[in-house]
């Protein structure tokens, strides 16, 4: 599997982090779950820019319950058979329930528009973990559900995920050394007879983490995190299908303030994004968001409320 | 010289008529024009350039400036409050941000 890959680990290397202690292969960390190998990029990179108007507010009754209450107003975009997006202005409510304990987690929404959505993550044994995922809504045919079964060994973790038309998936992620992880995933979607495979990599240290996934779809991701201070970190991302010849880079920062969390993006496709969190006082934050497309002249902005 | 003056006034073999269509001068002519054409092109380009960067820069530099003038206007007043309140800085304690 190793040999698949594209060798590009060797280029990033931080030169300056101190010498390794002996690696001691027995005993190596638990890798990342391979859904979020690039967590650290996306954070940044992925940030939910959103057009309109959005407040939240949970309510803790208890200490493992709580309620939310989310209302959200604004354009959303109809795909259409034209060039030019529609947006239709849409409102809606949505009421949650959460329920938190070491080692089961329920959470529920209910949205104004007829759409229900449950997830279920249960701690079976230590090492055994079961997800659930369900979303049901008005329409016909378009309701599905999802199972993750993953199992965690002490230096790798397995996933089997099955899927309601007929989706079978499975993935694995090994740790090679401190450092490195390895892993791949194999898929079979019944509806459109489709497999695929892919594989990742993933570097990390101190100050940086690096990853590199390859699917038989066609799509290779890489990305590249550095982590300057406490409170900096700036991550750049290359995306392109080998398919379609898409290609889209993008660099961006993430600053974690006191009172504050700032993080913005500029992509390759001509669109920059910001989006901004402010703490006014104890459990109510402010949020900004900024989106500005350059090459389709679209540009959205949206404003927050989070409480609790 | 009235016949003259006519000969000047219209006719291909005038004077200035001659000066006119000479290769130099309509040479000159052309680039004076490829000149005018690519300055506007130039200023449309430049004003593009320019809309684009500054509003780009809008939303990404300026509320991050405005967010870290903050913070170290809370740093700065921390720090008065701790010295006014006779207590040592933390030197290592507390987690400087």
């Amino acid at each position: 599997m190793a040999d698949l890959l594209p060798p590009l680990m060797a280029a990033q290397v931080d030169a300056k982090t101190k010498v390794d202690e002996k690696v001691d292969y027995s005993n190596l960390p638990s890798p990342v779950p391979y859904e979020e190998l690039h967590r650290e990029a996306f954070m940044s990179l992925k940030a939910d820019n959103f057009e309109g108007l959005r407040f939240d507010f949970t309510k803790a009754l208890n200490q493992k319950f709580s309620l939310s209450h989310s209302v959200m107003m604004g354009p959303t975009e109809v795909p259409s058979q034209s060039a030019e997006t529609i947006k239709i202005p849409t409102a809606h409510y949505e009421f949650g329930a959460n329920y938190f304990e070491p080692k089961l987690m329920l959470i529920g929404r209910v949205m104004t528009d007829g759409r229900l959505n449950a997830r279920l993550k249960a701690d079976l044994t230590d090492k055994l973990i079961v997800k659930a995922n369900a979303q049901i809504t008005n329409e016909p045919h378009l309701s599905h559900a999802m199972f993750n079964f993953d199992y965690m060994g002490s230096d790798y973790r397995a996933q089997l995920q099955l899927g309601n038309s007929a989706l079978i998936g499975a993935t694995y992620i090994q740790s090679v050394t401190n450092r490195l992880s390895l892993g791949g995933e194999v898929f079979w979607a019944g509806v459109p007879r489709k497999s695929g495979i892919g594989y990742a990599a993933r570097y990390e240290s101190d100050k940086m983490v690096a990853t590199a996934q390859v699917a038989s779809t066609g799509a290779v991701v890489m990305n590249y995190v550095q982590k300057i201070s406490e409170k900096v970190s700036l991550a750049t991302d290359f995306m392109f299908n080998y398919f379609s010849r898409d290609v889209t880079a993008s660099v961006g920062y993430d600053y974690i303030l006191r009172q504050a969390r700032v993080r913005g993006k500029i992509d390759s496709n001509g669109v920059a994004s910001a989006l901004l969190e402010e703490r006014l006082s104890m459990g109510l934050n402010f949020l900004l968001s900024a989106e500005l497309d350059h090459k389709k002249k679209d540009y959205k902005f949206g404003f927050g409320l989070t409480v609790g | 010289m009235a016949p003259k003056r006519i000969g000047v006034g219209g006719g291909d073999s005038s004077i200035l008529a001659k000066i006119a269509n000479s290769s130099i001068v309509s040479q000159g002519r052309n680039a004076a024009c490829d000149a005018v054409y690519v300055s506007k092109k130039l200023l449309k380009s430049t004003g593009k350039a320019a809309w684009i960067a500054g509003t780009t820069l809008l939303i990404l530099v300026v509320p991050l400036v405005i967010e870290m003038d903050r913070e170290q206007l809370l740093n700065e007043m921390e720090f008065q409050q701790t010295s006014l309140l006779g207590t040592p800085p933390p030197a290592g304690g507390m987690p400087m941000y």
